[in-house]
């Protein structure tokens, strides 16, 4: 008989690195309710820069609250880093549009002009 | 004669066929949340504010948005339906059409959304939108 004790040995270290991976890429996700839609299209890059917008209006980065002026040197400094950054703009379903068009206005005044905006398929 | 069944030795070495199973199965299970991080959505070009399209009269389709969720096709009420085959009919005769949406500010993002959906599932290629009310 073959020994396969060495297997799980392989498997759990497997699941190390793929748990490791995923603390790399942890998402600060703000708890909105998703605009849907049904037919999408796959918007994801290497790099990504997504901002959140609640329906209430206020506005996060990467977890962190921010206005318009901090948005915008967050914007930026990303795309200054990493030109080929997506910009995700992920608003609650219930957001006034007024909110939507604070962060176009940003993204349109650092002549950025690609846009993800987000949503969810519908089922 | 009585035939004892052999037993197997409590530090066998092919005795782990199942922890096998279960650590490839919260592989998967990994790999499965990963991938619901995916972002999708639609990709815009957002227009650009300090350089406006200047675009025929006759190929221009204004639609709005009001604060309500009320969708108008050139300030008429209409639905999502109706909509799409306005849309559908102006690109008939005009295949340089630009649909220009106008949002109020106080309108909801899914309604947006749904309009927005609807002009890509029609593949209007001019497309643009902005926010009405005066504060745009």
């Amino acid at each position: 008989m073959i020994p396969m004790s060495s297997m799980s040995d392989i498997g759990f270290l497997l699941l190390i690195f793929i748990m490791l991976i995923s603390l790399i890429n942890q998402r600060h996700e703000v708890p909105i309710e998703y605009s849907e839609a049904t037919r999408l299209e796959k918007t994801q890059e290497t790099d990504n820069l997504e901002i959140w917008i609640e329906s209430n209006g206020r506005l996060s980065v990467d977890g962190e609250i921010v206005d318009d002026s901090r948005l915008e040197s967050i914007v930026a400094a990303t795309l200054a880093e990493k030109p080929a950054t997506r910009v995700h703009v992920i608003a609650d379903r219930k957001t006034p549009y007024r909110h939507v068009n604070r962060v176009v206005r940003v993204l349109q005044a650092l002549q950025h002009r690609t846009v993800s905006f987000v949503v969810r398929e519908a089922l | 004669m009585i035939k004892l069944k052999e037993r197997r030795k409590p530090d066998d070495p092919g005795d782990s066929g199942s922890l096998n199973d279960l650590s490839f199965l919260l592989i998967v299970f990994f790999i499965v949340i990963a991938g619901f991080n995916v972002n999708k959505g639609f990709l815009m070009d957002l227009p650009d504010a300090s350089k406006p399209r200047i675009v025929q009269t006759a190929d221009l389709l204004k639609c709005s948005i009001s604060n309500s969720g009320e969708i108008s096709l050139d300030g008429k009420a209409t639905t999502i339906e109706a909509l799409s085959a306005s849309v559908l009919e102006m690109k008939r005769n005009n295949p340089n059409m630009t649909f220009l949406l106008t949002v109020d500010p106080d309108a909801e993002w899914q309604r947006v959304v749904d309009v927005i959906h609807e002009v890509r599932r029609l593949d209007v290629s001019n497309f643009s939108f902005k926010m009405g009310g005066g504060r745009s």
